[in-house]
């Protein structure tokens, strides 16, 4: 499992949703559901995949180089050229250089939050936080707007994710997988195997006596997001069970050769491959996750031996295998930290460190129907903020969902009835699609 | 556009306030510095104004890189590095020879470029107060003038008769000299929920949005105040409201709350319902299927009462709330290392059992918190041999010496987390004072009252407190591990580790070196302890601790650093130590803190109701700290006994306790509560007395070593890992894996079918002359033990209990059975429908036992079993 202490002292293994703090406390709004008509049907993204990389990665010593910036900002990492002519990234993110006209480098993006809790949250729901609303994350949103298949959890979270269901409830929560798989092996999923002697006309048998019996919550209760968050669950729990369909994609032993090769052994490589398998499979939203770029201190050799070469690894097999299978155009990607680090090198530790910055920071977008190949928005001469308009969480956040047909001016309601846009405050990058 | 505002009883209030008549606060800041006569001052009005208007905020020169080459400090409250930014470097912007082409004023008036835009008129009340500084010498008066006392609103509190409706806001800064001053126009405001009140930022208007309550929070230098804004959920206020019986103190205060925002309180819980929750919340676990009907039988009218304070003297109690309290504390085996390597198990365990001999005991509060707060490893004059030799008697395997016993609890102090004078601030101001200091680490926390220089000198106290490792170059040192065989000057690897050999010696009962926990004034010498702390910019000027919000001490005095914290904790006007608990204890038994997140006592998250806070932890102090009293007048309430039923009133409400809120099962108590209901008898009776065994008891405390299985099903219901200051890290969140855990899990399977209540069934349709083949057994048995083969003897006895067990399954009476069944995991007799359903598919099934399987399966997926409600 994937786990690290921030600089704040909080372990960010679990990412929970802590629903129940703040005033805005879910509501059923899963039993009003809509059917996907709202879903705007030209978007070619149906599925999506967010890659949480936890801790705040570096910008200007990844997808955001500036050779010529002076020695106490510039690093030592030097810039390498891609497959797309004009845009150069870090010399220790090979693969990703070979594929970078699969994806949009996005320069520039700046906000104001710099603790990790904070800015979590902003990069995981499109919104600035607000202390009386949890806002829901993709995931959540994406599994409320677009309905997915039966037998397959909607949202899944390898291992974690900070993405919670906000004020939308406890029911829009992920699967979360707890662990990390392996390539090329079976990865189980507890509860999710049946047990030796239990055949699937024993769970239906179970499942229908379940109905009898758990009536003792009136209709009322019904309203509480605890009773229609369990009612939820446990419907996707059987629905689950009586299908092989979640068995066989969470099996990486499955996967061909040709496809494994792609990656690399590393976990985060393996989970990549798992998410292209879910979405593949039929399943909704997947998130996976990569900790560890909180570089306060020996910034620069923990980049090169622990954190870009999964990474590259990792995403490269991403982008390739998607495109592979065929997956690309119908599957949109978001890849970001929740900043960027601060430009110029700090003296606390030998080599040096860099701290949290969110005026400048980099997000990848790909796939779903956006154009890869380009770099959007940019920063100025040493990374230190935008170079002319900043390009806003939220924007990234519109122009992600705009790509899987969800119109982000739509309105949901709080518990407490009150009326909130999907994005409140983001404008979709036109450039992606022009 | 006409107002209605019906504030009524509120002005009336405010007037009453002594305070408005103590000084005259004067005009407010816009009519003052209407003109340029009045003299500003760069604490009182500069800093504010800059702060309103946004220029020290993150994003803008609050930046920690400034922005255009001008940083100020994050949020304010630096006046030595704002006033140094502003007056000197290169491009200072001020300018004292000629004060109007000073850069802070042409910027903000677009005289001169400025990326954050316009932000005030020339000639403006704004722009008086930063050219008449600049005039009068752009002086620095923090260290001159007084500190601010305390902020007021006025009016108190803020009624609403319908949405649309405006109230405007005063706020005056009572300075601690008694000077008042009207700061409405220069102070910040936030609302802590725009969907039922919304707050102009300039100039303090609070308009009434939806139904409900919140508060409207003011910011002014370091002073936060809060007044709540209502717009009842019901024209059932003032004489419209009913009557509401009150049978206690707690829901007087209740009342008096819901009264004004029209909210009317649910009816009462069944009896049956109080037994469940009331063992729930107190004992940590499900109440007896014995007990349930001894409960429903009983006539007493006091019978609630009576059943809490019984409650409350079980060793269930003692064991749930040391769980709790080892939350808060942070009791987590792969944290304690420091304190004696490879040995985490026994010291999670005896921090474990120290905290449940007192609970168990009720020693005051306060008394078992100081033995963590000024816990030490030595007793005075105990010899370093000694202290040794004492500590491995704890650790032992044979017949351990009782930790508990100790007078104070060090582990507190020895997690791998907390070895930072910073990072024991943190811990120590989350665990005893349930105050977030995270932000004040860095800059002036932007909703409290903390700068700085308040966490420095917090943690000033800390620097003295250190966990000494033993140093295997001290001589006594290395001649203890060369007495138990251990070279001192041999490294780890090749096989070796003196680490795990030292501890496996102590737990064969030799006495091996300890770390200690030492704590003093002065300074510490060693490689390991702690250095001057030196404020970031400020040389290597030596912090004085002060305690939060309160006063300077000299350190000196003390023996122990610790000790005047102590005793400020202790001071009856503390507003943290005894609240935070009293809070705490509130949040579980209600799902919601009357201060909510229960861990966050801070000024701008004010209580939803003050009064029923303020009762409370008075009247838990006056009890000398009694934590029975707290939970006994808590949950003798009504409050706490009201059904979870709603009305049209309340059914939104959820901070103000007017019904019963949904929780789910803590992850201890659920899985206790699974494990209880699938046992067969014997093993249930077991478990029943045998709380140590059980996952409230030590089974999910030690950890560590039994990595597998029970910790897996421990994180799906969320327990916390106790590694971070956040009671958040506890997760009562429904997920889908806990529902494939309920639905299908090994562990579930094995639960209900191996070795428990069904098997004891099983065995009965197995044997239908129960009663013969126990007569046979016993027979075998005495033959066996005759010609002593122990071997088969032992088998046999085995067999002969697991029959005797099932004997008093009674199989015959189905009706019975599903007495027990619903007893056992929903605390309640089946209803009529119920009772039919499940006699109709016992009479379908293929056995009695294989039907009783099926319902205990659907029994425990039901949302009643796992939700306490």
């Amino acid at each position: 499992m994937s786990s690290h202490v921030f600089c704040d002292g909080i372990r960010r293994r679990d990412f929970l949703a802590y629903g129940a703090a703040g005033a805005g406390l879910s509501l059923p709004a899963f039993l009003e559901k809509t059917v996907i008509g709202e879903v705007n049907p030209a978007a070619r993204g149906k599925s999506a995949i967010f890659v949480q990389l936890a801790g705040g990665p570096s910008h200007i010593d990844t997808f955001d180089l500036k050779p010529d910036a002076p020695d106490a900002n510039r690093g030592e990492f030097k810039p390498i050229k891609t497959n797309v002519g004009g845009v150069e990234i870090c010399e220790h993110l090979p693969k990703l250089a070979q594929c970078a006209d699969k994806y949009a480098i996005l320069r520039g993006v700046s906000h104001t939050l710099a603790a990790h809790d904070l800015g979590t949250k902003y990069l995981n729901t499109g919104n600035r936080p607000l202390p009386s609303l949890e806002f829901p994350g993709y995931g959540a949103v994406i599994m409320k707007e677009l309905s997915g298949d039966p037998d397959l959890p909607h949202f899944v979270a390898v291992p974690n994710t900070p993405q919670s269901g906000g004020y939308l409830g406890p029911a829009y929560g992920a699967l979360r997988t707890g662990k990390t798989p392996k390539v090329g092996e079976r990865f189980s999923i507890r509860g999710l195997d049946l047990e030796k002697g239990i055949t699937l006309e024993d769970i239906r048998k179970q499942q229908d006596l379940l109905k009898r019996f758990d009536a003792a919550f009136s209709d009322f209760d019904k309203r509480d997001p605890l009773v229609s968050g369990l009612d939820e669950f446990n419907e996707r729990a059987y629905a689950m069970l009586t299908s092989d369909k979640a068995r066989q994609a969470f099996d990486l032993s499955r996967e061909s050769p040709s496809i494994n090769l792609m990656f690399g052994d590393d976990g985060f490589s393996a989970s990549c491959l798992l998410a292209t398998r879910l979405v593949e499979a039929g399943v909704r939203f997947v998130t996976v996750s990569l900790g560890g770029w909180d570089t306060h201190a020996d910034n620069f050799t923990q980049l090169k031996t622990k954190l870009l070469p999964p990474l590259d690894a990792g995403l490269a097999g991403l982008f390739n295998a998607l495109s592979t299978k065929g997956l690309l155009d119908s599957t949109s990607v978001f890849v970001t930290g929740e900043f960027g680090r601060t430009p110029k090198i700090n003296q606390r530790s030998a080599e040096g460190g860099r701290d949290h910055y969110p005026r400048a920071m980099f997000c990848l977008l790909a796939g779903g129907g956006m154009n890869g190949g380009q770099v959007i928005g940019e920063s100025d001469a040493t990374a230190a903020g935008p170079r002319s308009e900043a390009i806003a969480p939220d924007d990234v956040a519109a122009s992600f969902y705009k790509s899987v047909g969800i119109d982000v001016t739509k309105e949901y309601h709080t518990p407490s009835g009150r009326p909130v846009m999907i994005v409140r405050h983001g404008k979709p990058l036109t450039r992606l699609w022009s | 556009m006409i107002f209605r505002f019906t504030l009524g009883l509120a002005v009336a209030l405010a007037l009453l306030e002594p305070a408005a008549f103590a000084a005259d606060p004067g005009a407010p800041i816009r009519e003052r510095f209407a003109d340029s006569q009045t003299q500003p001052s760069f604490q009182k009005h500069v800093l504010p104004l800059m702060s309103k208007l946004g220029c020290s905020g993150r994003a803008c020169h609050g930046s920690f890189q400034g922005q255009g080459g001008f940083r100020l400090s994050l949020f304010g409250y630096d006046f030595k590095q704002d006033h140094e930014a502003l007056v000197v470097g290169d491009a200072p912007r001020v300018n004292l020879e000629s004060p109007a082409e000073s850069l802070v004023l042409l910027k903000p008036t677009m005289q001169e470029d400025h990326g954050g835009e316009k932000v005030i008129d020339e000639a403006s009340w704004q722009y008086n107060i930063l050219a008449g500084w600049i005039r009068s010498g752009a002086i620095d008066d923090s260290a001159v003038n007084s500190e601010i006392g305390r902020l007021e609103i006025q009016p108190a509190e803020l009624i609403f008769g319908r949405a649309g409706e405006s109230a405007p806001l005063r706020v005056l800064a009572h300075w601690r000299d008694g000077a008042i001053e009207d700061v409405t126009d220069i102070t910040r405001f936030r609302t802590n929920d725009d969907s039922v009140a919304k707050v102009d930022e300039l100039t303090g208007v609070v308009t009434a949005e939806g139904r409900g309550d919140t508060h409207i929070v003011a910011f002014y230098d370091n002073g936060v105040a809060a007044v709540a804004a209502m717009l009842p959920a019901s024209d059932k206020v003032g004489p419209n409201y009913p009557t509401i019986a009150a049978s206690t103190k707690v829901d007087e205060l209740i009342a008096a709350k819901l009264r004004k925002i029209g909210v009317v309180p649910s009816g009462l819980c069944s009896d049956e319902e109080f037994l469940r929750r009331a063992s729930l919340d107190i004992c940590g676990a499900l109440p007896m299927p014995e007990e349930i009907r001894q409960f429903r039988a009983n006539a007493s009218p006091d019978k609630r009462a009576e059943k809490i304070d019984e409650l409350l003297l079980r060793p269930d109690y003692a064991a749930w709330w040391t769980t709790v309290i080892c939350d808060i504390t942070g009791n987590n085996a792969d944290q304690l290392e420091i304190a004696g390597k490879y040995l985490e198990p026994e010291s999670a365990s005896n921090w474990y059992d120290w905290i449940y001999r007192r609970v168990s005991e009720n020693t005051p509060y306060d008394k078992m918190m100081e033995g963590l707060v000024l816990a030490v490893g030595r007793r005075p004059s105990q010899s370093y041999a000694d202290y040794c030799a004492e500590m491995t008697s704890y650790v032992r395997a044979a017949d351990p010496a009782d930790f508990s016993q100790r007078d104070t609890m060090p582990l507190f102090w020895g997690r791998r987390n907390m070895q930072k004078p910073q990072e024991k601030a943190l811990m120590f101001s989350y665990t005893f004072l349930g105050v977030r200091l995270q932000c004040a680490e860095c800059h002036k926390h932007p909703f409290d009252q903390w700068t700085q220089e308040d966490f420095n000198s917090f943690q000033a106290f800390f620097t003295g407190v250190v966990y000494r490792r033993q140093d295997r170059r001290d001589p006594e040192v290395a001649a203890m591990m060369r007495a138990v065989g251990v070279d001192p000057d041999a490294g780890k690897g090749n096989g070796n580790n003196p680490g795990r050999q030292l501890a496996q010696a102590a737990r064969e009962g030799k006495t091996t070196p300890f770390p200690e926990l030492v704590a003093s004034s002065g300074p510490q010498k060693g490689k390991n302890g702690p250095k001057q702390i030196k404020k970031p910019n400020a040389g290597a000027r030596v912090i004085t601790p002060k305690v939060l919000g309160g006063e300077e001490v000299m350190l000196a005095n003390y023996s122990d650093p610790r000790q005047p914290l102590m005793d400020w904790m202790r001071s009856p006007e503390n507003p943290y130590f005894a609240r935070a608990w009293v809070n705490r204890v509130w949040s579980r038994y209600f799902g919601v803190g009357i201060i909510d997140p229960p861990d966050d006592l801070n000024l701008a998250n004010p209580p939803s109701n003050a009064e029923l806070m303020d009762y409370l932890t008075t009247g838990f102090v006056h009890s000398g700290y009694d934590m029975k009293w707290l939970h006994r007048t808590i949950a003798a309430s009504d409050a706490y006994q009201r059904s979870r039923t709603t009305n049209e009133t309340n059914a939104l409400d959820r901070r103000n306790f007017s019904h019963a809120l949904l929780r789910r099962l803590p992850a201890e108590v659920a899985l206790d509560a699974i494990t209880m209901a699938t046992a067969g008898g014997a093993e249930r009776d077991r478990l029943h007395g045998d709380v140590r065994s059980r996952y409230i008891g030590l089974k999910a405390t030690q950890g560590g070593s039994g990595r597998g299985q029970r910790e897996y099903s421990l994180g799906v219901f969320g327990r916390p890992d106790r590694v971070t200051t956040c009671d958040c890290e506890r997760s009562d969140d429904p997920t889908l894996l806990q529902s494939l855990f309920l639905f299908n899990d090994g562990e579930m399977h094995k639960l209900i079918n191996a070795g428990g209540w069904i098997a004891d069934l099983q065995r009965v349709e197995r044997y239908p002359d129960i009663e013969e083949q126990i007569s046979r057994t016993r027979a075998r048995l005495k033959q066996q033990e005759q010609h002593q083969e122990e071997k088969r003897a032992a088998a046999t006895r085995t067999e002969l209990a697991k029959l005797q067990a099932a004997s008093l399954a009674n199989i015959s009476d189905r009706g019975a059975l599903v007495e027990e069944l619903y007893l056992r995991t929903v605390s309640r007799m089946p209803g009529g429908d119920e009772r039919a359903a499940a006699l109709e598919l016992l009479h379908g099934a293929d056995s009695v036992s294989s039907g009783m399987r099926q319902l205990l399966w659907v029994m425990l997926n039901t949302k009643e079993f796992i939700l306490n409600h």
